[in-house]
This record gives structure tokens, C-alpha cells and sequence, in this order.
């Protein structure tokens, strides 16, 4: 038996009946097209939040004065922290940073923008790089020099302020003068800290002298080692030495990683639930609809047995047709999810991303759906008297 | 060619068995035009379905070409109807949605042969029944006598050795029936292509060389 003319044969009679056709096609469009789109909406979030790994590399830490079991205590020594890469080589290079607690408002304007002190590693460690003017350095010491995200800059232009750099801001009670604007970040990923787009940056001894609080909560670190419980081992032999009440967290990429990889899982479990009831609901149409077929070309099914078709011929024709049409609704639900994730990314303002594999799994699954859903019309089918079906 | 020997056939219709066919027997050599002859109710359809190798008989052992037909597998069956019967039916069942060419060619994609031979060998046949003006129209284009035309080609284009008319003429006007008689008289007179025509009408029982009667399931003469 052709295939090529099977299918052509199988075309023409889904078309015949448009109706049927189209009503069969909606469940499986919105099954493949919810599979679809939810395994390319976690391609594109699963990318954006490994991004700032391949930015930044997997061998930076955060360390966390730990809140839980600490309380509101005393933070980090300054000292302390940069004690630590002389104390083991393991830790290569540290970052501390102290952030704002109150926001700051520009001119009497609604312009929120929190305030960070960090130090020059701090630039290196999270891969900061400047769009305009210059970066801070450790010869910023204690100048009330400031740069700024670059949605902040956004926001100020927005405002109607041109020429921001070497301008003077004044956050709280102190001015600070903009020697810089940060190129954009990508957002989420756990690792840098957040808000950095939308706040300004001014050095450590400057923002310990100005801010209200100046415990520093969080430091970063870039580490020689993957083995991270030799690192986590590491940091908090130093700390219970230097200061033995203070309890502390320490939080490694490959754990980030690795969070993240199980939020992921869940989520694309739940939705996969959700698409795979779609498209049994959307099988069970296919399925309806065969069976209409087979009842209604009982005579043709007579008549193709008496010119000698096979059983397994007239089968193949109806799996044939089965899949057709799931294979067409299967290019319609692709291009639907796809739809769907550029959506969800455009809103998200995430990176899109077209996956293949989604893709691939897309037709793989609206076939496998045409021959699980089809085989019972066309087993029937195959097993029909001709006698009596001819005597129709 | 073919041979029934005391052929039965019966239905159960609820808790009764009723008895279609009470023992036929009967021979049809190669080349013969035989007709066979019944009012309706005779059993002749259910004869027509055993020849045709579409119904299993009760009771009785039908031969082709000295071969006995054991019913015991369908690939078998359908096989030998694609490759040894060519049917030709009241109705013509055609298939609506394919073209004349396409639906003479119907007998020949079961047998695997490739697209475009058997397009040249549907051609050959509409040709051999004056329909070549008529290649690429649907069945809903063609009037009674055109349809029973095509539907004889795609009988004749597996080249089988028997040729199963189940009342050929019953749905076409005196004139167009006459028609397609003389098509059969002239294929079995020309080509010796065997044929079997089941009517109830016996001035087309009259056209054939030999007429077997049927009546309530037996041969009458």
C-alpha cells in the first residue's frame, strides 16, 4: 500500500468533513500546543537563570550571616572578611557589600532608588561593567562618588535629566556625584544580588559612613575549588575562630544550581500534567472522530475489501488518517506554543529562545497520539464483514 | 474454473437457523457468459458473496482453478479476490471522492505497483470501455451508464480470470443496460474473460450463452 497516496486520501477526507476535522483539531492544537509551550517557557527560563552562571562562572560563593539563628545581631567584621583569602587559599578573592535600608527619592520626584556600598572586587566577582563614565575603585575611599543602574539611568532620563554623569544627587542627607552608568544586568539567578539595575553603587567606606546601618550582612567570594563542602568547611572554621557567636550561611553555585534545576523540575512536571491531560482529552476527540468516519464509510471499507485490500491495508489507511490529522494539529500547536513562550519571554523580558527538542517532541507526540488514538477505529475498521458492510 | 459442490448456507436469525442456499452445485468453465436467474429472496446475493469470496458458505466445498478455498486466512481471501474476481455491482460503488482514473486504479494499490503504472493501466481500461473522455470526472459527474462503464474497468484492470456482475443492468434504463450487455458479450466474446451476471430480469438472462435458475435456495434448472 502507497503511503503518499494514503495520505493524500486521508487529506481529502478530512477536508470532506471540515467540522468534524476542525473540532478534533482544537483538542489536539491546545494539547500540543500547552506541551509546547511549556517545555519551551522552561527552556527560556532555565536559560535566564543559568545565564549569570556563564556570566559570572560557578566558582563564586555568597556568604550569609545566618537570620535565622542569629537574630538581629552585629554583622560582619570589614576586617574579618578580607582576613579570609590570607587565611586559606582555598578563598581566592572576597567582596563585601552593605545595601540601604531606606530608599531615596530624587527632587522631590518618585524616584526610588536603593543604595548599595560594595568595593572594587565586588565589580570583578559579579561581572559589572560600565556603559558611561568610569567604575569605582579602592581609591574612591570615603568620596561620596556614585554610579548608577542602568534602568536607574533609564528612569532619570525618563525624568528629564540629560547628562547624568557628573551630576550631583542627593540620596538621604549626603551629595553624591555620578562618575558612572552600569551596562544591564540580566535579572534572577540567586547568586548576584538583586536590584542592581534599578539602584546606585557608591564605595563601602562611604556607604559605612552615611548609612544608618552599617552591618554588612553578605559577602561574596570567588573560591579555587569546586569541592564546596571543603569551602563551606573552610569559611566557617574561620569565622567561629574570629567571631565565635556569629552563625553564618554559605551558599555555592553548584547549590543555586541545583535548586533551581529541582524548582524546574517541578515545574515542568505540573505543567506536563496539565498538557498531557490537554491532549488525552484532545486523543479522545481524535478517536471520536475516527470512529464517526469508520461508521460512515462502512460501504467504502466494503468496497476497498472486495477489491482486495487487506485487513492490515484498510488499518494502515485509518492510522494514516489518524495520524494526518494529529500531525496537522500538531504543527498548529507548535506554532501556538511557540506563540505562547514568546509571550510569556516578551512580557518576562527574558531572552527567547526557540527549542528544538521542543520541537521534535511536538510531531514525536502527535504521531504517537494518531496511532494510540487511531489504532482502535482502525482495528474495527479492519475487522468489519465486507458482506455486510457492502450491503449498506 | 470454479466449482460448488453442495454449496449450504444458512443465517441464524434469532432462534432460528434460516437456510439460504440447500445445496448447490454447479461448474463454471473458463470462458462462459452464465447468468443466474431468481426473484429476490432466491439466495442468489448470498451465491453472488460466495463466488466472490466474500462469504464463507455453512456447508460444501467451493474450488477456483482447482484449488479448494479453506477460509482460514483472510491475507488468502483478499488476496485471491484482488487477484482472481473482479466485481461489478447494482450500485457501482464507486468511491465518491476519487476521479474515474483513480478509483479504476483502486484494485491495483493493494497489489503494490507503482503510482504511475498504475495510472497507464487505469487509462488502458477506461479506454477499453469508451470512457476516455472522462478521466479526471467524479462519480457525481458521470450519469448511471457512465459510472457502470467505469466500474466495469476496475473490474477488468487486475486482469482477474472472473468477472462477478451482481445485477449489472438494475439501476440503468432499458437502452443503457442493453449498453453495457453488449460490453460484457463483446469482452467475453473477444477477450474469453469469464463472466458471472446475477439479474432477476430474464431478457437479460436470455442475452447469456448459459442460464442457471435459483429459486428458495436451489438450482431449478
Amino acid at each position: 500500500m502507497i503511503i503518499k497516496a494514503n495520505v493524500k486520501e486521508a487529506l481529502k477526507s478530512l477536508i470532506t468533513a471540515k467540522q468534524r476535522t476542525i473540532l478534533a483539531l482544537i483538542g489536539i492544537v491546545i494539547g500540543i500546543g500547552s506541551v509546547i509551550g511549556m517545555v519551551s517557557i522552561g527552556t527560556v527560563v532555565q536559560n535566564e537563570a543559568l545565564k549569570q552562571f556563564r556570566d559570572m562562572g560557578i566558582d563564586i560563593v555568597s556568604v550569609t550571616k545566618d537570620y535565622e539563628r542569629q537574630g538581629s545581631d552585629e554583622g560582619f567584621n570589614i576586617d574579618h572578611i578580607y582576613g579570609l583569602p590570607g587565611y586559606s587559599t582555598l578563598v581566592k578573592k572576597v567582596a563585601p557589600y552593605i545595601v540601604s535600608s531606606t530608599q531615596y527619592s530624587y527632587a522631590g520626584k518618585d524616584l526610588y532608588v536603593e543604595l548599595m556600598g560594595v568595593d572594587e572586587s565586588f565589580f570583578d566577582l559579579n561581572k559589572l561593567y560600565i556603559r558611561e563614565g568610569r567604575l569605582l575603585s579602592d581609591l574612591d575611599r570615603n568620596r561620596f562618588f556614585c554610579i548608577i543602574g542602568a534602568e536607574t539611568a533609564e528612569m532619570l532620563q525618563k525624568a528629564g535629566i540629560k547628562d547624568i554623569i557628573g551630576r550631583h544627587f542627593l540620596f538621604g542627607e549626603r551629595i553624591y556625584t555620578v562618575v558612572g552608568i552600569l551596562k544591564s544586568l540580566p535579572e534572577g539567578g540567586g547568586m548576584r544580588p538583586s536590584g542592581i539595575n534599578r539602584g546606585a553603587i557608591t564605595h563601602i567606606t562611604t556607604a559605612m559612613r552615611a548609612f544608618t546601618t552599617r552591618d554588612i550582612t553578605t559577602f561574596m567570594a570567588r573560591v579555587g575549588t569546586q569541592d564546596s563542602k571543603a569551602v563551606k568547611a573552610v569559611i566557617e572554621n574561620y569565622f567561629s575562630k574570629k567571631a565565635g557567636g556569629l552563625r553564618i550561611r554559605v551558599r555555592t553555585a553548584e547549590e543555586l544550581i541545583a535548586q533551581m534545576q529541582k524548582q524546574m523540575q517541578l515545574f515542568t512536571l505540573l505543567l506536563g500534567a496539565i498538557g498531557s491531560i490537554a491532549l488525552i482529552v484532545g486523543g479522545i476527540g481524535v478517536m471520536n472522530v475516527m470512529l464517526i468516519s469508520v461508521t460512515e464509510r462502512r460501504k467504502e471499507i466494503g468496497i476497498r475489501r472486495a477489491l482486495g485490500a487487506q485487513r492490515t491495508d484498510i488499518e494502515a489507511q485509518f492510522i494514516i488518517e489518524s495520524v494526518t490529522l494529529c500531525f496537522v494539529g500538531g504543527i498548529i500547536g507548535i506554532i501556538l506554543g511557540v506563540i505562547i513562550s514568546y509571550v510569556f519571554s516578551h512580557f518576562s523580558k527574558w531572552e527567547f529562545l526557540i527549542s528544538q527538542s521542543a520541537i521534535i517532541l511536538g510531531f514525536c507526540v502527535a504521531t504517537a497520539v494518531g496511532v494510540f488514538f487511531g489504532y482502535y477505529p482502525a482495528r474495527s475498521a479492519s475487522r468489519l464483514d465486507p458482506a455486510a458492510a457492502l450491503r449498506e | 474454473m470454479l466449482r460448488l459442490i453442495d454449496i449450504r448456507k444458512s443465517y441464524q436469525v434469532g432462534p432460528t437457523a434460516v437456510d439460504v442456499l440447500k445445496g448447490i452445485s454447479l461448474t463454471v468453465e473458463k470462458g462462459e457468459l452464465l447468468s443466474i436467474i431468481g426473484p429476490s429472496g432466491s439466495g442468489k446475493s448470498t451465491l453472488m458473496n460466495i463466488l466472490g469470496l466474500l462469504e464463507q458458505p455453512s456447508a460444501g466445498t467451493y474450488s477456483v482453478e482447482d484449488t479448494r478455498i479453506t477460509y482460514d486466512d483472510d491475507r488468502t481471501l483478499s488476496s485471491l479476490r484482488n487477484k482472481m474476481i473482479g466485481f461489478v455491482f447494482q450500485q457501482y460503488n464507486l468511491l465518491p471522492r476519487l476521479t474515474a482514473v483513480d478509483n479504476v486504479g483502486l484494485p491495483l494499490i493493494y497489489r503494490g505497483i507503482s503510482e504511475k503504472e498504475i495510472t497507464e493501466r487505469s487509462m488502458e481500461y477506461i479506454k477499453k470501455v469508451e470512457m476516455q473522455e472522462r478521466f479526471h470526472h467524479k462519480p457525481t459527474e458521470l450519469s448511471g451508464g457512465q459510472q457502470q462503464r467505469i466500474a466495469i474497468a476496475r473490474a477488468l484492470v487486475g486482469n482477474p480470470a472472473l468477472i462477478l456482475a451482481d445485477e449489472p443492468t438494475g439501476a440503468l434504463d432499458t437502452h443503457t443496460g442493453q449498453e453495457i450487455m453488449s460490453l460484457f458479450k463483446r469482452l467475453n466474446e473477444e477477450e474469453g474473460i469469464t463472466i458471472v451476471v446475477i439479474t432477476h430480469d430474464p431478457k437479460i438472462a436470455a442475452q447469456c450463452r448459459r442460464k442457471v435458475e435459483l429459486r428458495d435456495g436451489i438450482i431449478t434448472g
